[in-house]
């Protein structure tokens, strides 16, 4: 019976029409053959306002990625710190070996790939129908800022390179530009930045009127223009937005200002943000911390040092709560190794998960930025001078705004040696936050540190970072003569 | 053409298996008139009451088969013949025209039925006499001696000679064409296959494995080597052009082992192998590695870290070469039961593989069941059902590369022999502090092994069933429904003991889908005697789902937890789960069409849509041609001996390969998370590939071979040559980094493969002592034809850190996979490494790079003795390939990253450069000496190796018939036991990075064992 049964099943002319049916709906259907990704494509992207958040969200994750890096990279790049291992060759100042160099493309793609995800959101947010033209402005300014930001490390780094703009988005070639050019375009980006950004973020990290004011200001500063960088240092300092964070001891700077676990403070003007969170941490106070210190749950690679014998460190006066961040360790380098602690993390989830913050623009440095632009504009002031006094008494843990027997005192400074006071001020104050070694070209004063401090005589390649093999390879609007000296 | 010598106490295997149903159920009619074993004698006119039949079995030399058994088919009843090969059995009254199954071991068995006659003598044929036996090919199966493609065969002897965790490496040095290549040695590792060179850059040049006609999603890995029957290769272009879109690689086809219709076999086949490290490579004990050490500190103007006395006193130190690897078992057990009867025949299977690594922690366990069952419902259908479950458990220790000990096997060779792998209180001592001069990056191996792991967990099902239906005899109408389902979870734990992790957990689970539904109508006849037709026309459909979902955590209060519970994290890791799909449509028709049994066509046909492509490109055509001439066969030909066989080939035709993966042609945009304050933030971004409008990659194929057979195909020959164009080669392009992406996916231009294999059976001696020998050897000829805009394009980065650089070049002109590098000039005077300034401009930069090595080898080889004598056999097998470098990037850190603490080969201590040693092997130690991609690391990877050797008996249980045990054979053998190479480092078949244009890299990774292995083959 159940042979009997299969058969019926089995019936002849139903196998055949079986075998019929398929073939007609099989190739009756070649949309069988259209994708369907359970994914976003670009095509239907880009017109409502929360696709614009997420885009503009988007530039923000590889300029954060490759900060802690360029950090430490230009703090080895310094008259008073050291890198170890493979970082050592940073401080030999004689421009990178290969190593270094395919290290320094790999910053680079990063910053190029938050100029493409910026130039996404300025070349899409006029062509929404969705968006309002406030939130057009709003968008475009938020991206303009941080390409402006992004150019900025460019250049300074690395001289001219190529732009690229929401214009040339889709053209794989782009010759490189002179560092004029690229100036120029950052100016004008930030005079969108400045005129569309809120006064207030809306979340913190996000960039402010008064952060693009502040990188106007220190653009202006790098341009030796100035006028321009007093008025927009002044423009921040008059609006009474930030103020500087009261501290009475060393935990205090790791607590209050730079503290893994804070979301902002009084003094933060711009920051990269990270949390406690893997792959959304930072990665420099592993980098920075050595084991015995406890200050890093997972120890650290204390892959950057210092040296108490390092005149820089010796002339820096006992009381200043920031020369606290450093410590003796000696790991095997001499018994007058130092190692910092300005960024502590009890609670991070691995050895990339810090929360610390990694600040771009601090109210102090912007003080300092104004002091050192007054000065070069209307010599030493009372103005000035008080500028840097705040920022003075505050690290040695006093009222930034009373008048201390810490102060520098007007009678007995010039404006020559006050600028000076302001330059070493700004050395103290953003340690590992990547500033030194770019004021020191700045003011054209590298070798004279360098050999003060260190003994070293800088070799002429190491002003400008290499750029990378894959750009010149493959970018053929470069040539090899685009190449920066001595690479 | 690959022969194999089946050569007796092949106990284990049941030949009978699938030869009968595949002619039954694919070929031509006349087939089964001709095929040998089956001499139908008509019916009995005469009764034939209480009959007895006696006679003699011999083999085709006229020498007498002592042992051979005669049985009743379907019944219990049989016997043995004698020592003169006589026979006599008994057959009942009431069972006239019976038939009788004549069966020997080493011989095709062969069928008689029963008539009125008395006496019966048989001429049984070795399993030897390759060109009869059937062959299967695509939606097919033929007789070998009516291929007209180049088709290859892998029989079930040669797979289950030693023990291999995967199918496929038994297939190396077995096919010429074939290349094998076991990419490390690590259990359930990774092997590349490549059958007549690689086409494609962005795909990934394995052929497309099908499993009893479905089309498998890769590697077979669900099967034991005991499942199968046999395995076809298919390589020209006329066999493959049938899988269309995935012929390009060629086409491996699996058929697995099926019930046959004498009787109940039970098989059980057990091994056990001890694994062990070949060979470890001599590096510098405690004293050398202080004095190394202590040198460096000199040359960079530093201290000595060591005193004298310290550095004599300091010994041996560690092994850390002990510390990682151990003597490792492999157990492999497989029971098959077959039978059945006229109408319906069975097999049910099991089997366990258990393979410990040679590196601590490491395993591979492999547990299967298989059945299959064949039915004949009536003369017009029959019904198929084949399916095969397996459990898949891989514990990983693959923690390879990198640089100055930050991975296991870099940490293995660089930890220094002063530090000790645990501290008093057990813990694993942390490398990196013990001296101030260590790299941090160096991380103790033991953590690797000890403190994480990753286990790999798949369970993999393959059903098949098929209908075929015969409205007359000459039609078969196929219509079959499959279904590959691959689910799997792998487990990533980091305990709380590795070195910076307070508990680190991922879980990543897939399910994969793959449904198969083909419907094929078959028509064969043979007209006038002389016009032998068969047609073949059908449409398939083929989908591919994939879905995953990955969670994790870190920060775990207790180990306890392990992947069990990431809920208890400190902080719970982001979820992601991610789709993709993909169809493939096809069409399908094939003539074959042989006039006089002399000349023989064949024409193929396949349109493949597939939804990867974009709009506009989704249909690929792939049309094949074929002829052969079968000279022997010509009346010319009958009146000599000599050439017994002789057959001339040729055929063309157009493959294609899927060389990308779904939606590669679509503006993606991925998501991520970034933060403002403490909180994330989604985002959507494109991804570093910019998507292009993608064509076909196509491969054109022509073929031109040979076979011959000499003496009775005592001595047959095969030789091929081919020529193979791909074009429209996909290629990931790279673009300048400041363009936001970083590669472009284009069709960039096109390559070729042109060679020669050539093949050799021997039946040398064929008496009471037999010995045939076997051998192929095969030579390609790689050659990227044209690229886009004629660019070369650099590949391969590797980042060791003393040497972060591109260490290939894909350029016209040039085979695939170019080292790409520097040549190096002796040394300067103050013992820095010298390269040449190719250019003379003075100065040593990229343009200075040059080819300095080439992975292809010029060819390979397999060679095959196989001996028997009464009851013992010994069979040598070896394999090789010639003139293939291999870049050694592991020498990079471990003989030229000098300052780190790195321990290093002895050579470099005795060896390096100094005033006195100026041409040294090694430059000066010092952390100012710096390296870059040169020819010093390219080594000569040539190699000879005794793949294996195997000694074994088969016990005479001569009367066997009616008792329990039927054979038994008991064997020993070696597996890698000698290996002739110049190669410095561990293991000359290595392929770090897997792919083509980043072939014949040894980046740390880990090593092929040799073993040793005993077993028995028993049937009941």
């Amino acid at each position: 019976m159940k042979t009997l049964t299969n058969y019926r099943l089995l019936n002849p002319k139903l196998l055949i029409a079986g075998f019929l049916a398929i073939g007609g709906i099989v190739s009756s259907c070649d949309s069988l053959l259209e994708e369907k990704p359970k994914t976003i494509v670009t095509e239907n992207f880009y017109q409502s306002k929360s696709d614009f958040d997420a885009a503009t969200n988007a530039i923000y994750f590889p300029l954060r990625m490759v900060r802690s890096e360029q950090v430490a990279i230009l703090s080895a790049h310094t008259d008073w710190g050291y890198g170890r291992g493979s970082r050592a060759q940073y401080n030999d100042f004689q421009g990178f070996n290969p190593t270094n160099i395919n290290a320094a493309a790999e910053r680079w793609s990063g910053f190029y790939e938050g100029i493409r995800n910026a130039n996404i959101v300025i070349e899409k947010a006029p062509l929404s129908e969705e968006l309002t033209e406030d939130e057009m402005n709003s968008y475009s300014a938020e991206a303009k800022f941080l390409r402006a930001l992004t150019y900025f490390d460019l250049v300074r780094n690395w001289g001219g390179v190529p732009l690229r703009t929401d214009q040339n988005i889709a053209q794989k070639d782009v010759p490189k530009s002179t560092p004029e050019e690229v100036y120029a375009f950052i100016l004008a980006d930030l005079a969108d930045a400045e005129l569309y950004l809120p006064t207030g973020a809306s979340a913190p990290g996000r960039p402010t009127q008064w952060a693009a004011k502040t990188l106007l200001a220190d653009v202006y500063l790098q341009l030796e223009e100035y006028g321009m960088a007093k008025m927009k240092a002044q423009e921040v300092l008059d609006a009474g937005e930030f103020r500087l964070v009261p501290i009475a001891s060393v935990d205090d700077i790791r607590n209050k200002i730079f503290g893994a676990a804070l979301v902002t403070s009084s003094e933060e003007i711009f920051s990269f943000k990270f949390t406690r969170q893997t792959g959304q941490g930072n990665g420099l106070p592993w980098i920075l911390n050595h084991p015995s210190t406890g200050l890093y749950n997972f120890g650290g690679a204390y892959a950057h040092y210092g040296d108490a014998t390092n005149p820089f460190h010796k002339e820096w006066e006992e009381g200043d709560l920031r020369k606290g961040l450093w410590q003796l360790v000696d790991f095997g380098l001499g018994d007058s190794t130092i190692v910092n602690g300005k960024y502590a993390e009890p609670q991070a989830v691995d050895n990339t998960g810090a929360g610390n913050d990694i600040p771009v623009y601090r109210y102090p440095e912007l003080l300092l930025i104004f002091a050192e632009a007054s000065a070069r504009v209307d010599g030493l002031t009372e103005e000035n001078l008080e500028a840097l006094n705040q920022v003075r008494r505050r690290a040695f843990g006093l009222d930034p705004g009373t008048v201390s027997d810490k102060d520098y005192v007007l009678e007995e400074l010039t404006s020559e040696n006050f600028l000076d006071l302001i330059l070493q001020e700004k050395a103290y104050e953003t340690q590992f936050e990547g500033k030194r070694w770019l004021d020191l070209k700045r003011t054209g004063r590298a070798e004279e540190f360098l050999m003060k401090n260190k003994g070293i005589t800088i070799a002429e390649k190491h002003y400008l970072w290499p750029i990378p093999l894959e750009e010149l390879n493959f970018n053929e609007a470069m040539s090899p003569s685009d190449q920066n000296p001595g690479y | 053409m690959k022969k194999i010598s089946a050569l007796i106490f092949l106990a284990s295997i049941s030949f009978g298996i699938s030869t009968d149903t595949l002619a039954e159920s694919h070929s031509p009619s006349y087939l089964q008139d001709t095929v040998p074993q089956r001499d139908s004698i008509p019916p009995p006119a005469i009764d034939q009451t209480d009959g007895a039949i006696s006679g003699t079995i011999k083999d085709t030399d006229d020498n007498p088969l002592p042992g051979a058994t005669v049985q009743i088919k379907g019944s219990e009843t049989g016997a043995i013949s004698d020592d003169s090969g006589n026979y006599t059995i008994a057959i009942p009254a009431d069972q006239k025209g019976v038939v009788l199954v004549f069966s020997f071991l080493g011989f095709q068995p062969k069928e008689v039925r029963v008539g009125n006659q008395a006496s019966i003598d048989v001429t049984l044929i070795s399993d030897d006499q390759e060109l009869d036996e059937v062959v299967v090919i695509g939606y097919g199966s033929t007789r070998r001696a009516d291929l007209t493609g180049a088709v290859a065969q892998v029989r079930t002897e040669e797979i289950n000679a030693f023990p291999t965790s995967n199918v496929i490496q038994s297939l190396n040095g077995r096919a010429a064409g074939v290349q094998v290549i076991q990419n490390n040695g690590a259990p359930g590792g990774g092997v590349s296959v490549r059958i007549r060179g690689a086409n494609s850059i962005q795909g990934d040049n394995n052929p497309l494995y099908v499993i009893d006609g479905f089309p498998f999603s890769g590697n077979p890995t669900n099967l034991n080597n005991a499942d199968i029957a046999s395995i076809e290769i298919l390589k020209d272009a006329s066999a493959t052009a049938i899988y269309g879109s995935r012929g390009a690689n060629g086409v491996v086809l699996i058929t697995t082992k099926s019930g046959s219709g004498s009787g109940t076999v039970v098989e059980f086949d057990a091994a056990y192998s001890v694994q062990t490290l070949r060979e470890k490579l001599k590096l510098m004990n405690g004293s050398q590695y202080a004095q190394l050490m202590n040198i460096q500190a000199q040359n960079d103007g530093l201290a000595p870290y060591f005193t004298e006395a310290e550095v004599a006193g300091f010994g041996e130190g560690t092994d850390w070469q002990n510390e990682i690897f151990k003597q490792a078992p492999i157990k492999n057990t497989s029971l098959n039961i077959s039978g059945g009867g006229e109408n319906t025949q069975f097999l049910i299977g099991g089997s366990i593989f258990q393979q410990d690594g040679i590196i601590k922690g490491s395993d591979y366990e492999r547990y299967s069941i298989r059945s299959a069952i064949n039915h004949k419902i009536s003369d017009k259908f029959k019904v198929d059902f084949n399916s095969t479950m397996t459990k898949l458990v891989t514990a990983r220790r693959d923690s390879e590369g990198g640089s100055r000990g930050n991975s296991m096997i870099g940490a293995a060779l660089g930890a220094s022999p002063l530090s000790r792998p645990y501290l008093d209180n057990g813990t694993i001592n942390h490398l990196a502090d013990d001296f101030p001069f260590v790299s941090p990056d160096m991380i103790n191996p033991l953590y690797f092994i000890n403190e994480q792991s990753t286990v790999i967990s798949a369970n993999v099902v393959l059903a098949n069933a098929a209908v075929s239906y015969n409205p007359i005899p000459d039609i078969t109408i196929r219509v079959s429904g499959g279904v590959e389902n691959r689910d799997d979870r792998t487990d990533n734990y980091r305990s709380r003991q590795f070195i910076n992790s307070n508990g680190n957990a991922s879980i990543t689970t897939s399910q994969y889908i793959s449904r198969l539904n083909e419907n094929t109508i078959t028509y064969a006849n043979v007209f006038n005697e002389k016009h032998d037709l068969n047609v073949l026309a059908g449409f398939t459909y083929q989908d591919f789902t994939t879905k995953f979902l990955a969670g994790s955590g870190a920060g775990f209060l207790s180990d306890l937890y392990e992947t069990d519970n990431i809920g208890a994290a400190e902080t719970p890791g982001i979820p992601t789960s991610g789709y993709s799909s993909s169809t493939l449509l096809s069409y399908l028709g094939r003539v074959n069409y042989g006039f006089a049994n002399k000349y023989l066509f064949t024409a193929s046909f396949r349109a493949d849509g597939s939804s990867r492509y974009s709009e506009g490109n989704k249909w690929g055509y792939f049309p094949s041609g074929a002829i052969a001439w079968k000279v022997s066969e010509e009346d010319f030909m009958k009146s000599q001996e000599a050439i017994s066989t002789l057959k001339i080939r040729s055929s063309w035709g157009q493959t294609g390969s899927q060389a990308i993966d779904p939606y590669a042609t679509l503006n993606q945009l991925f998501p991520g998370y970034t933060v403002f304050g403490e909180e994330l933030y989604n985002f959507l971004a494109p991804g570093s590939i910019l998507p292009g409008d993608l064509k076909w990659e196509t491969t054109k194929q022509f073929d031109l071979g040979f076979d011959l057979g000499l003496l009775q195909d005592r001595i047959v020959l095969g030789a091929d040559y081919y020529i193979k164009t791909t074009d429209d080669l996909l290629s990931l392009v790279s673009l300048p980094s400041s363009f936001g992406y970083t590669t472009t996916i284009d069709n960039v231009g096109s390559i070729e493969n042109r060679g020669v294999e050539l093949s050799l059976f021997a039946q040398i001696l064929s008496s009471e002592f037999r010995w045939s020998v076997d051998g192929n050897i095969s030579f390609n000829r790689n050659k990227v034809l044209s690229l886009n805009d004629g660019q070369p394009i650099l590949t391969n980065f590797i980042n060791v850190i003393a040497v972060a650089d591109n260490f290939s070049i894909m350029e016209e002109g040039k085979p695939l996979g170019q080292f790409w590098g520097y040549q190096e000039d002796g040394y300067t005077e103050t013992g820095n490494i010298r390269f040449k300034d190719l250019n003379n401009d003075g100065e040593i930069t990229e343009a200075d790079k040059t080819y300095i090595g080439d992975p292809n080898p010029d060819f390979f080889y397999g060679f095959n003795s196989n001996m028997t004598y009464k009851g013992f056999q010994l069979d040598l097998f070896f394999q090789g390939s010639y003139g293939n470098d291999i870049m050694n990037v592991s020498a990079i850190s471990s003989t030229m990253d000098y300052g780190q603490g790195l321990n290093m080969p002895e050579e470099v201590l005795l060896d390096h450069w100094t005033p006195q040693n100026t041409d040294a092997k090694y430059p000066r130690i010092s952390r100012s000496s710096t390296a870059r991609v040169s020819d010093r690391f390219v080594e000569d990877g040539s190699y000879l190796r005794l793949k294996n050797i195997l000694l074994a008996y088969n016990f005479p249980l001569k009367n066997a018939q009616g008792k329990f045990l039927k054979s038994l054979r008991v064997y020993a053998s070696g597996q890698n036991l000698l290996t002739f190479t110049k190669y410095s480092w561990w293991d000359p078949e290595v392929n770090s990075k897997g792919g083509d244009d980043r072939l014949g890299i040894d980046h740390f990774s880990y090593p092929i064992p040799k073993s040793y292995t005993i077993g028995l083959n028993a049937t009941f």
